[in-house]
């Protein structure tokens, strides 16, 4: 480690900072066009996608935020969180569209929960005309952003929980509130979640910012006529028309502006939702028994989330070998392995979407390790609102910065084009998942590694390395996740030449091939699964032999 | 108003800590409960103050048989928060994200907010920090923070006071005024204490000191 620190900083600053700098100049740059403002204000869909938007994305951040609150709450009071956390990477990997898909194979007027209780309860022989697919108020949405960011959220939270310092000393905390008299929901939400909260801004705001822009959720389960503003953009955006494009980079705009807004609306309602103390203790249990063993509703609403997981993972499984399904049966009467036989022959699908996640992912891990290692922490957390902006810029909007760079470069549907557009928007949830570990690695280890008279090499391979096997695992698990589930920047930059297993199962999802459909957001949904499966097999604890006492 | 604790086992599945301990506290009385590390006398506070569960999360949990009774009444099943037992830690464990004043406003009972106020501006006058209220805990020296981390238990109006190391990370000097502030407060709150400690100059009263070293 020769060079001088702060010029390896800067190169490694120049690297991401300045495709990133310059995707979000062009994605800018593009909204700088007034005739396209006009036309956006005028457009007769604008205000009730507006509205459609900032309902299913302020109604499902907010439940998923409280719904989180809540179950960690009871995970944390009954000492059940590490079950809990056990069964996130599952859920975690889960790609929104698999997700959306799945849920839409259960709540449709054809799916199994109708399929279930028809005809003994419902008395229907055929599929109600329900609106249930794509409905106009957005339920389906919402339900499906607030299944899929409960355990993001959860999982977020469980990072910083996980942190031997952080939890012991938030137990103590709590223990402590409760010696002064305080029942146990009243100490959380008094003393844990006030100092939780904080450190969950940046992915409360990744999860707002997504419920408001997602695209190919909202194409498979959200409303149709009118659709979501995002839903609105991309239509824009993949129109012939020049024009039409540049008001789906407006509509794109627009939508950053809400983000901006709604985000800090958020932030002010969360202070201002502070109230004084009132030393109310709230209701303890009469018995010591209850408030750790009792079965309460959380243990029962997570499980509740559980089984629609597996559900979803069922029907998306029975769906792509069924054959002839007619109405009330709940198992499809002819079965059928073609949809996994059109799968096969074309393969390139897989392996292209294997090769991208894998690619990006690498790239990002050793952008992100360097990073964290090197660069001085000042520059990192000022710069971190930078490196994060993908996540918080609309994916409609940032698409199009995406394009202008990947057009410039010549790199217009080629494979490096691709790695770009992929590693963009995987590199800072590698980044977000792994800095809670990596900065909070005990520095003392190095002193004591550098006392010994070993390198900074020795120390990184053979003890720092090692010790953050897990986390280092866990965000690889994460990236290759992002990648396998990109939609927009596969298709938009892809130009149309570059499929993959989300890109096909979202398009297929508006058509009528149920088992293709499912076949494909299977895969959508196994291929991250073994990745986090793998991580969580490479970062297993070292098993020690003890010798029997 | 008298502490009790009788304790059979306490312990793991696989490890008995204490077996066969018996305390009897009564009020303004310090108790000394002394011990080389290990030995299991901060899992005595926890199985008293209730809090053995989540002593060990992960782990193999402590769990204890016996009793503990308090003013007469067994509090053996009851959940922390209904105990009314106190605790003071090595660490003061100030709410980072409260002020100083919160933090003990925090442990003041319900009642109209002007009465409240005012039993925590005693608090801070006794405590020798009027005017700190507003400030960040964490711009206050370790004697400061320790003073309310005192003030902050009593202002429970506790029925008992458990400390577990309390002086311990103090260096000298202000450990043996640290001390003194303690154990004045638990006469004048005329309440039983048990302190745990591995040092002898902490020792409250000899006359009331149990040492685990020999005991167990």
């Amino acid at each position: 480690m020769s060079p001088h620190p702060g010029w390896v900083a800067s190169l490694l600053l120049a690297v991401v900072l300045l495709p990133l700098l310059s995707v979000a100049w062009l994605a800018l740059e593009s909204l700088n066009n007034p005739t396209a403002w006009w036309a956006l204000w005028t457009a007769p869909q604008t205000v009730s996608a507006v509205a459609l938007t900032l309902w299913t994305g302020l109604a499902s951040t907010t439940l998923a935020w409280w719904i989180s609150g809540w179950l960690l709450a009871q995970g944390f009071i009954r000492h059940r969180l590490a079950g809990m956390t056990r069964v996130l990477p599952a859920m975690l990997a889960t790609p929104h569209a698999a997700l959306a898909i799945g849920l839409l194979f259960l709540v449709a007027p054809s799916g199994w929960v109708l399929r279930a209780i028809s005809p003994w309860l419902t008395g229907f022989e055929f599929p109600p005309p329900w609106p249930t697919t794509q409905d106009p108020w957005g339920l389906g949405l919402i339900a499906a952003l607030v299944l899929k960011e409960v355990p993001f959220l959860l999982w977020t939270a469980a990072t910083q929980l996980h942190r031997d310092d952080v939890r012991r000393r938030w137990q103590a905390e709590f223990s402590l509130a409760e010696t002064l008299g305080y029942a146990p929901d009243r100490a959380w939400w008094l003393v844990v979640w006030p100092q939780l909260a904080p450190r969950l801004w940046w992915p409360l705001m990744a999860v707002l910012a997504y419920g408001l822009t997602v695209v190919d959720m909202a194409l498979v389960i959200g409303p149709a006529s009118p659709p979501t503003l995002a839903v609105l953009a991309w239509q824009w955006l993949q129109d012939a028309d020049l024009a039409a494009n540049a008001q789906g980079a407006a509509a794109g705009g627009l939508l950053a502006l809400l983000v901006l807004v709604t985000g800090l609306g958020w932030r002010t309602l969360m202070w201002a939702s502070w109230r004084p103390l009132d030393g109310r203790r709230g209701r303890v249990p009469t018995r010591h028994t209850d408030d750790r063993t009792g079965r309460a509703g959380g243990v029962w609403a997570w499980r509740a989330i559980l089984l629609i997981y597996g559900a979803i993972v069922l029907a998306l499984a029975v769906g792509s070998v069924s054959g002839v399904w007619p109405f009330p049966a709940m198992l499809p009467e002819v079965w059928t392995l073609q949809a996994w036989i059109t799968v096969w022959s074309s393969a390139s699908t897989v392996t292209d979407t294997l090769l991208l996640a894998i690619g990006s992912t690498l790239l990002s891990l050793l952008w992100a390790v360097a990073w964290l290692e090197l660069v001085p922490r000042r520059w990192d957390s000022a710069l971190r609102p930078l490196l994060y902006l993908p996540l918080v810029l609309p994916g409609v909007l940032w698409v199009v910065g995406l394009y202008g760079l990947v057009l410039w470069l010549r790199w217009e549907g080629q494979w490096a084009g691709m790695l770009l557009a992929h590693t963009s928007l995987v590199l800072p949830y590698v980044l977000l998942a792994l800095s809670p570990a990596y900065l909070g690695f005990d520095p003392r280890y190095r002193h004591l590694a550098e006392s010994l008279g070993r390198s900074r090499w020795d120390f990184l391979w053979r003890i720092k390395w090692p010790l953050l096997r897990h986390a280092l695992a866990a965000s690889v698990a994460v990236g290759f996740a992002v990648s396998v589930a990109q939609f927009l920047p596969t298709l938009y930059v892809g130009a149309g030449r570059w499929n993959t297993v989300t890109t096909e199962a979202v398009t297929l999802a508006a058509g009528a091939q149920r088992s293709l459909t499912g076949a494909y957001a299977w895969l959508q949904f196994v291929l991250p699964v073994l990745g986090f499966a793998l991580a969580a097999w490479v970062g297993r604890p070292r098993r020690f032999t003890v010798p029997s006492t | 108003m008298s502490l009790y604790v009788h304790i059979d086992r306490l312990g793991s599945a696989h490890r008995t800590l204490i077996r066969d301990l018996r305390l009897e506290v009564h009020p303004g009385q310090v108790l000394t409960l002394m011990g080389p590390s290990g030995c299991g006398k901060s899992s005595v506070l926890s199985a008293i103050a209730g809090t053995l569960a989540s002593v060990a999360e992960g782990q193999s949990a402590l769990s204890f048989d016996g009793r503990i009774e308090l003013d007469g009444q067994d509090v053996t099943r009851l959940p922390t928060a209904r105990r009314g037992i106190g605790l003071l830690f090595q660490d003061d464990l100030l709410f980072a994200h409260l002020t100083v004043a919160d933090n003990l406003l925090f442990a003041v009972p319900p009642g109209p907010h002007p009465e409240r106020r005012l039993a925590v501006e005693q608090a801070l006058t006794e405590a020798g920090l009027s005017g700190f209220g507003d400030r960040d805990p964490s711009t206050l020296s370790g004697g400061q923070r320790a003073r309310v981390a005192m003030m902050r238990a009593l202002l429970a109006q506790p029925r008992a006071l458990l400390l577990d190391e309390p002086f311990s990370r103090l260096d000298m000097a202000l450990r043996a005024q640290f001390r003194a502030f303690v154990f004045d407060h638990i006469r004048t709150a005329n309440i039983p204490a048990i302190l745990v400690t591995h040092d002898r100059a902490d020792i409250a009263d000899p006359r009331y000191t149990v040492d685990l070293g020999h005991a167990g």
